[in-house]
């Protein structure tokens, strides 16, 4: 109480020209979380307003925007009200889905792997999606502020965690 | 040889040229770590379809810029009605930054005397409460939970020298026995009264915030709604070597330590019931939880970018706090209700040697 963290009052001056470089990267990595454009850009748009009022310096910029987007694309599975409210959106939209049992195919298919994510160790999870986001060992050892020796260790991890789980839950449905 | 590790061969998928000349030719003729690289292949395979996305992320960037600009206007509208003072002015740019951030944030406000007034908390520790940026840039501030209202504004002033600040503030002036290497010459001195604040919980407002971030919200515990808490901190001095440089090179301040006092319901049901609204990220408010109890811990924001970490000074338990890049560090300390803290453009064992070298305990 009475501690809440320190914030800018106001929008910071460089929040355009770093909106315009690393928008579609914040959306990519949001995406490889949510699988879904809408609620990428969705995230996106939360993580560039909390950025607008904070003073991570320009220099970070691009590594506090891609885990930004991780965690708070990951928090939006955790919450799973994304997920029902856009489900929910799909099922009466089926005018941009051609083939309707593709799309409940496909619909399925992310929602495992967004449970699977959301089961994986927070630090597993954000490595392994920065990296699948075109992210280099070094631009992920700086997001993460761990060694890039052990980048490889993380990511190498998450994915045998992450196909694990989803053997599981192919084999359990 | 050794077989490289699994991060290693992880890497040589990705980036062989990040892999030592000796592991590819090792890995090159090894059947172990063939099999084991192919297995890792087979999980980086299935990981990148599932993570693939089956639409191009050609987004549109003008207009994410449009919406951005109008969240950005909205907001600042919403704060323009509904936030009665200015927020804090602190920085999160380093660990210490937050550090020297919140002790100045404990200078200043008025001892809060009132009978009505139950004093619930009194720092008496400190302890860091880490979590990545972009989670602690998420923790909603308490407009939104409330109305705030300084009573007595921070009102630093320089004076002429130890003396004039011990007059001024009533504290004893630490004196850096040693001065770290490439720190010289007499420190400018800094002082500012007592700070004191208001808050009071609305119970409309907390399930505005919760709602505006999608969470429902339990019946508030009786006489929430409405029930206020003071928070008194300061006065405190600050010694401060800046050597012409935009950081200084070394600060040591001090100051009486923050105190919340409550008229209404306890401290702890207002600070369990916001906690449990899940507006405020699980990791930190799990964080946060761990100092229940007596309640006098007092929580210090840091990223998790830096490193925190405790130490021992002369049986006083304190925090060191370090930039990630090493440029900067602070250590920060409570004792007989008083913060002290030393930082400056240093390493973690040279502010811990200021630290150690001070005389003058209150």
């Amino acid at each position: 109480m009475g501690l809440s963290p320190p914030r800018r009052e106001v929008v910071r001056a460089d929040l355009e020209q770093v909106f315009r470089t690393a928008y579609p990267r914040v959306v990519a990595v949001a995406a490889r979380v949510l699988g879904s454009r809408d609620e990428a850009e969705d995230v996106a748009q939360e993580v560039f307003l909390a950025f607008g009022r904070s003073t991570v310096p320009a220099g970070e910029a691009p590594a506090w925007l891609s885990v930004a987007a991780a965690h708070t694309a990951l928090n939006h599975i955790r919450s799973g009200r994304r997920r029902a409210s856009r489900e929910g959106n799909a099922d009466g939209g089926d005018a941009v889905c051609p083939d309707v049992a593709d799309a409940v195919v496909t619909r399925d298919e992310r929602r495992l792997v967004r449970a699977a994510l959301a089961r994986l160790p927070r630090r597993q999870a954000v490595a392994l999606v920065l990296r699948h986001s075109g992210l280099s060992y070094t631009e992920v050892a700086a997001a993460l502020d761990i060694s890039p020796g052990s980048v490889g260790t993380t990511v190498r991890r998450a994915e045998s965690a992450l196909r694990k789980e989803l053997n599981r839950h192919a084999s359990s449905e | 040889m050794r077989h490289p590790n699994d991060g290693t061969l992880r890497r040589l998928l990705d980036e062989p040229a990040g892999v030592a000349d000796a592991d590819r030719k090792h890995v090159a003729g090894c059947p172990v770590c063939l099999s084991e690289l192919a297995a890792a292949q087979e999980d980086a395979a299935v990981a990148g379809a599932a993570l693939g996305t089956d639409f191009a992320v050609d987004v549109d960037v003008d207009a994410g810029w449009r919406r951005l600009s109008s969240a950005v206007d909205d907001a600042d509208r919403r704060e323009a009605t509904a936030v009665p003072v200015r927020r804090r002015r602190l920085g999160l740019r380093s660990p210490v930054v937050a550090a020297i951030g919140a002790v100045a944030l404990l200078t200043g406000a008025g001892a809060a005397a009132a009978a009505d007034w139950l004093q619930i908390f009194r720092a008496e520790r400190i302890a860091p409460v880490t979590a990545p940026r972009a989670e602690l840039a998420k923790i909603p501030d308490l407009s939104a939970f409330g109305s705030l209202e300084v009573s007595e504004r921070p009102d630093l002033r320089k004076v002429a020298d130890a003396g004039a600040a011990e007059q001024a503030t009533g504290l004893s002036v630490p004196r850096v026995g040693r001065l770290p290497r490439g720190v010289t010459g007499e420190p400018a001195y800094h002082v500012v009264g007592q700070v004191s604040a208001t808050f009071t919980l609305s119970a409309e407002k907390v399930a505005r915030t919760a709602a505006a971030a999608g969470e429902t919200v339990p019946p508030p515990p009786k006489g929430l709604d409405g029930s206020r808490f003071r928070f008194v901190a300061g006065p405190g001095i600050a010694a401060v070597w800046s050597q012409g440089r935009p950081l200084p090179a070394l600060i040591v301040a001090r100051a009486t330590a923050p105190a919340v006092y409550a008229s209404g319901v306890p401290f702890e049901t207002a600070r369990d019931y916001l906690l449990s609204l899940r507006v405020v990220p699980a990791d930190v408010a799990s964080q946060l939880r761990g100092f229940s109890g007596a309640g006098l811990t007092l929580p210090l924001f840091t990223s998790a970018q830096g490193s925190a970490r405790s130490a021992d000074l002369g049986g006083v338990p304190a925090t060191v706090l370090a930039s990630r890049d090493g440029t900067m560090a602070g250590v920060v300390w409570v004792k007989d209700g008083v913060v002290t803290a030393v930082a400056g453009s240093l390493s973690a064992d040279e502010v811990l040697a200021v630290a150690r070298g001070l005389r003058g305990d209150r």
